[in-house]
């Protein structure tokens, strides 16, 4: 939007409030629908107030209103004549700025192997959102932090909310399950609409909240709103905040939420909770999302359709070979509550939640989180204001130059771009590599290429199978390098210690390689290798070849051997619990199945290397690689964008929590 | 003990199995008296790669102390063949069933490379920790260490994490 | 380039035990697809579509219908030895169907009281899903299965990915379509929380509840739902009887209609627990 010296002079006689009566609201709804735009607003609909297109004011329930109560909506008739007259109902604005599914992208796998990925390009209709409540704004608000607040964004959101016009209705009815006031979201309106209107008795106050609005206002040609008038409005809106009270206590929530990790409470919860996800799904701001290929049958055309995910399903916390970090309701009904109204603070720095009461009236059971937060424990609120950065990642396509075996179910291949970009210079620590109609994974990156990168791969699933089959010459999609990798900078004139069990070693190599190219900045050097049984060793002849040189003490072991196996058996740290090295100066790095990092980490700790010398990689269920699905949420971590490396410090007591 | 005339050869022979016993973690660092007491029960010897040193179901006679080399503890699983649980390396212990009831071996030692081993006797460490409190009070918390160690590894082993 | 092109034609069949021969239509049905599938597969064994019987191996078995009768029994064993996957499709052959309604009752009693020769009619004391006989590689829910979940299974068998069927609540389909909850708006009990999706939620859609025919998914939690459901009103018996229909035997479901009395086909208050497997029924 341009600002010029013409609309700044048309729209300063309307700076004020003026009165809109009743039977004049249609013309606003004619208004609002011209260059195009679809009003979406307030409709009766299944026995609630959902919102749909509005085109006259007949579409608008006239007249109805809705009580609320935990797990109960019922909609009530006030036989009267206002439209605006019920608390939120079922839908969310979040719908249309933030589609329950979309299609991404569109990928090839023609027959000679050759892949191309490409965009979906969506039409974005323009939309006038009638109706729009002070809650909802502070949810949209939360949304654009979410979106479009950090390195990668969210381009459709954007662009959805960029071309829709925002038309406000101050709150005069809430229901029984409103508490905006506690989440300090309303029910006053405090900025982010183009249009506020305030529904009096006989009609509405109007005002303009932007340079757009204004324009709309403008052509109302309204007069201006009387005292009487002013007065009656803001009198609803005192009356309205009195109704909801200020039922949560949400100064320093945040910390009281944290320390309740382990209350008893969590399970009694769940002894009622369905895991059902109607709590998310009308929950304004919750942003989490899955995405999944169709394919046709012959799998040479595959579209990547994403849609609304929920932190309640089992498949949500899945990863590889049937793991799940949150096998029980509790821990992901902790998740999501944690995650609302604690870690979101820390992530975006507001609340996650507005006060909305619909994740309490939708529960089928009426679990009611006000109460559940006092009895838990029981935050700071913030405004919120978007900001704008870059893209999200592109995928790029990978030829094969190199495969190489490791052992009988991994392999190391070697992928280079024609694209010229020299990547060995981009950081991250793993890539998403896509195949069209099978899938897309996230792999770690076990070596830097001038052209590209080394990717140790084992086959545990569909696309990893299919990826650890492709031969030299075969092609595939892969992301820029995502997420925060080893900090080996940290470990300059330090000792180094690198541990990794079984495909957790595949992320270190890169480790080893820079400190190989820049031998004399590094003090002593153990690297440690556990795996399963011999033939599950990796890197068998750069471990030899790397032993060799005299300057790297390198360990191996296993788990179990045959007796033609003349090397040690045993678990990974007894490689160096009786070592002589000295833990006070050395940096650690460590990699592989959680339970072994667990033990690991208590064995290096023994040995006097401390928390914030100790850095680990985590695995979590990985899909967008760019914290904006929020599969892999940790704590106040997203582990695809804030890691997959942390330090044991950072991580604090969440590391090794049950379900989390 | 009593110095005698012409015990020199033995006090030197003491004084280098004091010193190989302060090589092993196991030994290190125990009061001179623990350390007389252990010697005057021990003897070295050296194996080949290959030589079974310990037989599964076997009286234990000896509680070996590895200097050098790697040990392997074997059990025979029927269909699987031999299977290596674990390997004891330089400083660790094997045998020692030898003090534990019905003091027969629970697995088959075999050497996996040449080993040096400092091996100290069965029923005359038995006596000894029965009858000597003090040897027994910092004796028993290296065995129960050693043990602790080996039974947390075998844990982690029967989770099979790789396997993932 | 890449491996594995030129493989042949998967072997498929698909085998009836118990049940109405609904879950076949729908592969019948997928009509634009039709033709496609059988290029791609060679479909040995169809009944409802050939009378032309072969048999195994077959690379994929679906299996229709739950084990019922003695003859069955054998059947599916046969079928798991010749099958490299099994696969079974819809209610009966996941968790028993309706004919195992017959598990809470007196399996004589109700022979002698439906058929005027009950001598000729040899079945099984109890109709159960085919997961209680032999290992199952997959299945796909339904009465009858959705052919959007058919045509994804057949598409992921094809190109060797994962097929692509969800383990939510019928709530995350019903939310994303932008229904309102006929529960919590209308006070209509529904199975929806604790029923796996798959069905699109095709019954809220049309002001109805759901009444569980994709059986219940990972952690349903039915007690608490059973719990909600007297909490608004239905009497406890009435409560466990609306999870008593096509996959009643299912273990959280036939959980809840013990609890809460809601036995099919038993008075109120008479309520005993289904026969497990393989136990002969009249003990009572």
């Amino acid at each position: 939007m341009t600002s010029s010296a013409v609309t700044t002079v048309t729209t300063e006689p309307r700076r004020g409030t003026g009165f809109l009566p009743r039977a004049e609201f249609q013309h606003l709804i004619d208004l609002l629908g011209e260059d195009g735009r679809t009003v979406i607003g307030p409709t009766v609909a299944d026995g609630a107030i959902v919102y749909g297109e509005v085109r006259a004011v007949s579409d608008l329930p006239v007249g109805m209103g809705a009580e609320q109560s935990p797990g109960r909506y019922r909609l009530v008739d006030h036989h009267d004549e206002r439209y605006f007259a019920y608390a939120v109902g079922p839908t969310s604005w979040k719908r249309f700025v933030f589609p329950p599914t979309l299609d991404l992208a569109e990928s090839h796998r023609d027959e000679h192997g050759h892949v191309s990925f490409g965009p979906v390009h969506h039409e974005i209709p323009k939309l006038a959102f009638l109706g729009v409540r002070a809650c909802e704004l502070a949810a949209l608000g939360i949304e654009d932090r979410v979106l479009l607040g950090g390195p990668y964004t969210d381009e459709d959101f954007r662009k959805r909310r960029e071309h829709a016009l925002i038309v406000a209705v101050q709150c005069a009815e809430p229901g029984g399950t409103c508490f905006c006031t506690s989440m300090g979201t309303g029910p006053g309106v405090r900025g982010g609409h183009d249009v506020l209107l305030v529904e009096l008795a006989d009609g509405f106050l109007v005002s303009s909240g932007s340079e757009e609005g204004a324009g709309i206002v403008a052509r109302l040609g309204l007069s201006a709103a009387t005292e009487d008038q002013l007065v009656e409005g803001s009198d609803q809106l005192v009356a309205a905040r009195d109704r909801i009270g200020d039922p949560v206590a949400t100064a320093g929530l945040h910390d009281r939420l944290l320390a309740k990790l382990d209350s008893p409470r969590w399970a009694e919860i769940a002894d009622r909770c369905l895991a059902c996800t109607n709590c998310t799904a009308v929950c304004p701001t919750c942003f989490c999302t899955s995405v999944s290929q169709r394919s046709d049958l012959d799998g040479r055309t595959a579209v990547t359709e994403r849609r609304w995910d929920f932190c309640f399903t089992k498949g949500f916390s899945a990863v590889a070979l049937g793991g799940n970090f949150r096998p029980r309701v509790q821990d992901r009904y902790r998740q999501w509550l944690t995650h609302k109204f604690a870690t979101w603070i820390d992530q975006f720095g507001t609340s996650g939640c507005v006060g909305c009461g619909r994740c309490i009236t939708w529960c089928p059971v009426g679990i009611d989180v006000r109460e559940e937060l006092n009895l838990i424990a029981p935050p700071p609120v913030l405004g919120t204001e978007a900001q704008v950065a870059a893209h999200a990642p592109r995928t790029s396509v990978f030829h094969v130059d190199a495969v190489r075996p490791e052992t009988h179910d991994t392999v190391t291949l070697a992928l280079s771009t024609p694209d010229g970009m020299d990547w060995s210079r981009l950081h991250g620590e793993f890539v998403m590599v896509s195949v069209p109609a099978i899938g897309s994974i996230p792999i770690s990156i076990s070596r830097r290429l001038p052209t590209g990168m080394e990717l140790t791969v084992r086959a545990v699933g569909p696309a990893s199978t299919f990826v650890t089959g492709l031969e030299r010459g075969a092609e595939v999609g892969l992301s820029a390098p995502l997420g925060h990798g080893w900090p080996v900078e940290a470990a300059h004139d330090h000792d180094v210690v690198i541990v990794g069990g079984g495909m957790g070693f595949p992320p270190l190599r890169p480790i080893v390689d820079e400190i190989l190219a820049h031998r004399a900045s590094f003090g002593e050097v153990h690297i440690y290798h556990g795996a399963r049984t011999p033939s599950d060793l990796l890197y068998k002849e750069e471990l030899a070849a790397w032993a060799s040189r005299g300057d790297l003490d390198v360990g191996v072991t296993v788990d179990r051997a045959d007796t033609t196996w003349l090397g040690r058996v045993g678990v990974v740290t007894q490689l160096f619990d009786h070592a002589r090295w000295d833990g006070s100066k050395a940096i650690a790095f460590v990699c592989g199945p959680e339970r072994m990092i667990q033990a690991t980490v208590s064995t290096l700790a023994a040995r006097g290397i401390t928390q914030d010398r100790i850095f680990i990689s985590m695995e979590r269920h990985m899909e967008c690689g760019v914290g904006l699905c929020g599969h892999c949420q940790v704590g106040p971590f997203f582990v695809c964008k804030d890691g997959p490396v942390f330090s044991l410090a950072q991580l604090g007591d969440v590391f090794g929590r049950e379900g989390i | 003990m009593p110095q005698t005339e012409g015990s020199t050869a033995r006090t030197e022979h003491d004084a280098e199995f004091v010193a190989l016993l302060n090589a092993t973690w196991f030994g290190a660092n125990l009061p001179p008296e623990a350390q007389v007491r252990l010697v005057g029960l021990a003897r070295r010897y050296q194996a080949p790669a290959g030589t079974t040193l310990l037989t599964e179901g076997q009286l234990a006679n000896e509680i070996g102390i590895v200097l050098s080399g790697r040990v392997s503890l074997r059990t025979l699983v029927p269909e699987q063949g031999w299977v290596t649980i674990l390997t004891v390396e330089p400083g660790d212990i094997f045998g020692q069933s030898a003090l534990v009831p019905p003091y027969r071996s629970t697995s088959t030692v075999v050497a996996l490379q040449p080993v040096d081993v400092l091996a100290l006797d069965g029923p005359g460490l038995r006596a000894a920790l029965a009858a000597d409190h003090d040897l027994a009070a910092v004796l028993y918390p290296r065995v129960l260490q050693a043990l602790a160690r080996r039974l947390n590894a075998t844990r982690l082993q029967m989770l099979d994490l790789f396997a993932r | 380039m890449v491996r594995a092109t030129s493989t042949p034609r998967p072997r498929l069949g698909v085998v009836k035990l118990a049940s109405c021969d609904g879950c076949q239509l729908m592969l019948l049905n997928l009509e634009d697809a039709l033709l496609s599938i059988a290029e791609r597969i060679d479909i040995v064994e169809f009944p409802e579509a050939t009378s032309h019987r072969s048999s195994g191996p077959y690379d994929v078995v679906l299996v229709e219908g739950a084990v019922s009768t003695p003859e069955q029994l054998e059947t599916i064993h046969e079928v798991r030895r010749e099958a490299k996957s099994l696969v079974t499709i819809g209610a009966c052959a996941t968790a028993g169907g309706i004919q195992a309604m017959r598990n809470w009752a007196n399996h004589d009693a109700f022979r002698a009281a439906v058929y005027a020769h009950p001598e000729y009619v040899e079945s099984l004391a109890t109709a159960q899903p085919v997961s209680d006989y032999v290992k199952v590689d997959g299945e796909l829910r339904g009465c009858p299965i959705n052919g959007d979940q058919l045509l994804e299974f057949v598409a992921a068998l094809l190109t060797g990915r994962r097929a692509n069927l969800p383990d939510e609540a019928v709530c995350a389909a019903c939310k994303r379509a932008g229904r309102v909850c006929v529960m919590v708006a209308q006070g209509i009990p529904c199975l929806g929380p604790v029923t796996m999706t798959g069905c699109g939620a095709l019954c809220p859609g049309f002001d109805r509840g759901c009444y569980g025919c994709f059986g219940p998914r990972e952690q349903a939690n039915a007690a608490s739902l059973g719990a909600q459901f007297v909490a608004m009103g239905q009497t406890p018996v009435e409560a466990g009887r609306l999870f008593a229909g096509f996959t009643g035997y299912a273990p959280p479901f036939r959980d809840v209609i013990t609890e809460l009395g809601g036995a099919p086909g038993i008075p109120a208050g008479h309520a005993p627990s289904p026969a497990s497997t393989g136990t002969p029924s009249g003990g009572n």
